[in-house]
């Protein structure tokens, strides 16, 4: 009896650490820039601001700087998302439910792109932008961001297109509809969220990447990360960048959120190569 | 109300061939069962006639017309698949109006329809359910509604209660069998079940390496399997090899007497019809083991060669292991070069010592 | 979830040839064509143009002279052994924090270890830039860690914030998520059952570890390690904005010699250097994850 009960109560203690230490670890740098963010003044070694306040909000949204590379890395997301799914989502469905030679082959070649250090790359295309005077401008941004979500926006949409149940399509078939209703009306909502998931993935991918952006883009595009860059490197005031980072992270940690639970842990490690 | 031809159907994958120059005609009404264990092409063959898999040969034809260059959607078939494939995106009326929806049927048609229907597979009021909220049984019901509605005239159904437990898929057969039998709808059938098969076909087709085995009513195919592989399948049966030498087939423990030419000969004899009694002497078998269903014991006997033959009998004391026995033979079967050659009952009790009794032949 | 990607994977392999239609190729020939022009392409171009160049006389030829030039330069020479040192730590940090958190989440189940899953998965949301800016404030000079440590009356920290081991943090705590995933997705193979029967036949927890866990998940580990390895060696934004100057890792120092002092020449020579160095892990990490999607 007494050792049911203290089999039941046993403390977790292994779990109990690493909470404490991920806690700390995790949670604290960004509850620190949270707070910096509606901060006016915080001297050292003051263990709580002096004084809060919504000032720096206020400076931060009326620069022009600041709406300038919101509204590109808006673009620029938008406009590679588009193209990506206008690109991947058939060849997608290729790969998965169409048959053709050196399919496997083809399939596994966008794992080229991780087979390399990534700003090594980055170089060699670099390299190759500066003879095509693509270095600076928003179609090279474009295309380099491109290649970036080219492996998720194939590799996620065919595991979800190859989820769907082929019979549920053959079912459709006996009903009477023909192939493009049977996609429209069956595979496609099927592999819909796994799908809005991968585009997700993508939009945000692409909001923060940063070393291609500074690499093929400096100094003509500037992107919201870029400018993140300059704001820690050169700016004085510290605020800025806090508020920035609060500003950007918020929607993004929503959209991620929503992704990862479409995607489900292990297959999102998988898409990884575990 | 229909009428269905399958005439010469061959289907090659690769190198395999799945189904090999198949013909059948199931009439108007008729349930006929694809049985055969899995690989027996009974799948492919269903699967033609709904139209996912082309024939690399033959012609099926529903009603005289030639539907083998239709694809699926244009083929007037209702198919029921195995993991029932619902659509998950779809409550249980969207499922089953979807059809009735690509056929611009009007709204209160398409209501009063469904709801019929599913009346019908006994789920009134379950329209609004997902699927997700239906239990197996629910869910492949719900798949007969869908593929019921649209009125098929030939309705394919592929192994539907594979994923059923026991109990479940007897409830559901009879149900079906029931829906069928009202409708009076021509069906195809696949299972790998022979029970399944016994307790609902018209007609049973045996299948063995995409070829036909034997074609014949439930009773036939049970009583006078056609094969030694159908007798096999089919129910349990004792399967000895032997030597008939003057109307006598011989095998070690075994007599029984068969008024045909001289040869080998395969003995089929089922459980049932092989009676025990306990011997005097040695006996011409031993028990080895006896299991108590309740209904009856089933009693495996060791031959003096090693060979184990299953007999049925009513429970009793005397069945213990290491007992000798001696066999009442009952009807038996024979085969030669895979062909049936002798169907008859041995009249009166066989034993080794006294294999002098007259035999009464009843083919 | 895993046995259904599994299915779908072996399924791709696996196919009737009746739909064998050429279009599919047209389907797939724009993302093919950008994977040729923009990393097959740019990778052998690199290689060949650093290797195959012009001479002194103006006559193309075989002339290793940028690769000569980085292996006897001292600064270059320097900038590789951080960036070797770096990645070398990260790995073995990343492999000490997350496989005890690994462990422990796959043989737990309740709501203190889904929220140490939560946590250690919570670094995939936050993008680096804002890492490298929540570093700075809590370890960077009088940073919060600093004001705490004040509070107690205990001495500032030396702050790692511009020093080789202020990358090193920020690395270390960008990849935890995927490495806790990757190791949890390869525990996940283990069966319970298969640890059972060894504790009853009497292994203690380590031997248990040690004969049955490890020799399953050493795949696991070693995909965990080249993916983080293939990501840190060439990092670029961590190192940049928190690392030291002088020395610095191959990122900055590929961009900085690519951009400031606009020699893409050397710029090149350096990726290709990157490559040779990481060729090992990129080839079994493209091995595994076409043998795992390859079912």
């Amino acid at each position: 009896m007494a050792a049911l009960s203290s089999n039941r109560q046993r403390i977790d203690w292994p779990g109990i650490v690493f909470a404490m230490l991920l806690s700390t670890a995790i949670i604290l740098p960004l509850v620190v820039v949270g707070t910096w963010a509606f901060t006016e003044i915080w001297r050292y070694p003051a263990v709580v601001p002096q004084q809060f306040g919504l000032r720096f909000w206020n400076q931060t949204l009326s620069r022009s700087d600041v709406w300038g590379a919101l509204t590109l890395s808006l673009q620029l997301s938008t406009v590679v998302t588009l193209l990506s799914a206008l690109i991947c989502l058939p060849a997608a469905y290729a790969f998965a439910r169409l048959n053709f030679p050196g399919r496997n082959i083809l399939f596994f070649s966008f794992l080229a792109g991780h087979a390399f250090p990534k700003f090594g790359l980055l170089i060699a295309i670099a390299a190759i932008f500066l003879q095509l005077n693509l270095i600076g401008t928003f179609w090279g941004v474009v295309l380099i961001q491109l290649v970036g979500t080219l492996m998720f926006m194939i590799w996620i949409p065919v595991a979800a297109f190859q989820g769907v149940d082929r019979r549920m399509e053959e079912a459709a078939r006996d009903a009477g509809a023909g192939p493009l209703r049977v996609f429209w009306s069956i595979t496609l909502p099927q592999a819909g969220p796994t799908i809005v998931a991968a585009l997700l993935l993508s939009f945000v991918g692409t909001f923060y990447e940063t070393e291609g952006a500074w690499l093929i883009g400096a100094p003509g595009i500037r992107t919201m990360p870029v400018l993140m860059i300059s704001f820690i490197n050169n700016q004085m005031v510290i605020q800025y960048g806090a508020v920035l980072s609060v500003l950007l992270w918020v929607p993004s940690f929503i959209a991620l959120m929503f992704a990862r639970r479409v995607i489900g842990g292990s297959a999102f490690a998988r898409g990884f190569g575990a | 109300m229909a009428r269905l031809e399958i005439t010469g159907v061959s289907k090659q994958f690769d190198t395999t061939t799945a189904v090999a120059d198949f013909t059948l005609e199931v009439d108007n009404g008729e349930l006929v069962c694809l049985l055969g264990p899995s690989g027996s092409g009974k799948s492919t063959l269903l699967r033609m006639v709904g139209g996912f898999e082309r024939p690399t040969a033959g012609s099926i034809r529903i009603d005289g017309e030639e539907i083998i260059h239709l694809p699926p959607e244009k083929r007037p078939t209702g198919m029921v698949f195995q993991s029932h494939a619902l659509w998950t995106h779809m409550n249980v009326f969207k499922n089953i109006a979807f059809g009735l929806r690509l056929h611009h049927a009007p709204r209160d048609e398409i209501r009063r329809r469904v709801e019929a229907v599913l009346e019908l597979v006994g789920l009134t009021g379950y329209a609004s359910r997902l699927t997700h909220q239906l239990s197996g049984g629910q869910q492949q019901r719900v798949a007969l509604a869908r593929s019921l509605v649209l009125e098929p005239k030939i309705l394919l159904l592929d192994e539907p209660f594979a994923s059923l437990d026991q109990h479940l898929r007897e409830r559901l057969r009879e149900d079906v069998r029931d829906i069928q039998q009202r409708l009076g709808i021509t069906t195809l059938f696949v299972t790998h079940g022979q029970d399944e098969a016994l307790a609902m076909a018209d007609r049973i087709v045996v299948m063995r390496d995409g070829r036909v085995e034997q074609v014949g009513p439930p009773s036939e195919v049970y009583r006078a399997p056609a094969t030694p592989f159908v007798a096999g399948f089919i129910g349990q049966m004792n399967l000895l090899e032997g030597i008939i030498d003057t109307q006598v087939f011989a095998c070690p423990g075994l007599a029984a007497r068969i008024p045909i030419a001289d040869g080998p000969a395969t003995l089929a004899v089922r459980p049932e019809a092989l009676g025990l009694s306990p011997a005097q002497g040695q006996g011409m078998g031993i028990i080895h083991r006896a299991v108590d269903y309740g209904s009856h014991v089933m009693i495996d006997v060791e031959l003096p060669d090693g060979h184990r033959v299953k007999s049925m009998m009513p429970e009793s004391d005397a069945w213990t292991a290491g007992r000798p026995v001696d066999f009442n033979v009952g009807t038996i079967l024979a085969y030669r070069d895979n062909v049936l050659i002798y169907r008859g009952a041995q009249v009166e009790e066989q034993s080794r010592p006294a294999g002098r009794r007259a035999v009464r032949s009843n083919a | 979830m895993t046995d259904l990607t599994q299915a779908a994977a072996s399924r791709l392999l696996i196919d009737t040839n009746h739909n064998r239609r050429p279009w599919g190729l047209l389907l797939v020939a724009v993302p093919v064509f950008l994977v040729g022009w923009l990393v097959i392409w740019p990778t052998i171009s690199a290689i060949a143009r650093t290797v195959w160049r012009l001479d002194a006389d103006g006559n193309y030829g075989f002339n290793l002279s940028s690769y000569v030039f980085f292996f006897s330069d001292q600064y270059s020479l320097n900038n590789l052994g951080i960036t070797l040192w770096t990645t070398g730590m990260c790995a073995l940090l990343l492999l000490v924090i997350c496989l005890p958190i690994a462990l422990y989440l796959r043989f737990s189940s309740g709501r203190l270890p889904a929220y140490v899953q939560g946590l250690a998965i919570f670094p995939l949301f936050v993008p680096s830039i804002i890492l490298a800016y929540a570093f700075i404030r809590v370890l960077g000079p009088n940073g919060m860690v600093d004001i705490l440590l004040n509070s107690v009356g205990l001495p500032k920290i030396r702050t790692p914030y511009l020093t080789p081991w202020g990358p090193v943090i920020g690395l270390v705590w960008d990849n935890i998520p995927l490495t806790v995933l990757i190791l949890l997705a390869g525990l996940g193979n283990v069966a319970n059952q298969s640890i059972e029967a060894a504790r009853d036949v009497g292994a203690n927890r380590l031997q248990v570890f040690w004969h049955i866990i490890l020799p399953r998940i050493s795949n696991s580990v070693l995909v965990a390690l080249s993916f983080s390895i293939l990501g840190i060696f060439s990092a670029f934004t961590l190192p940049y904005l928190l690392g030291p100057a002088s020395p610095e890792m191959m990122g900055p120092f590929m961009q900085r010699t690519f951009r400031e002092v606009n020699d893409p020449l050397n710029a090149i020579t350096q990726a290709v250097i990157a490559f040779g160095f990481c060729i090992v892990f990129g080839l079994f990490y493209v091995r595994s994850v076409a043998r795992n999607q390859g079912g």
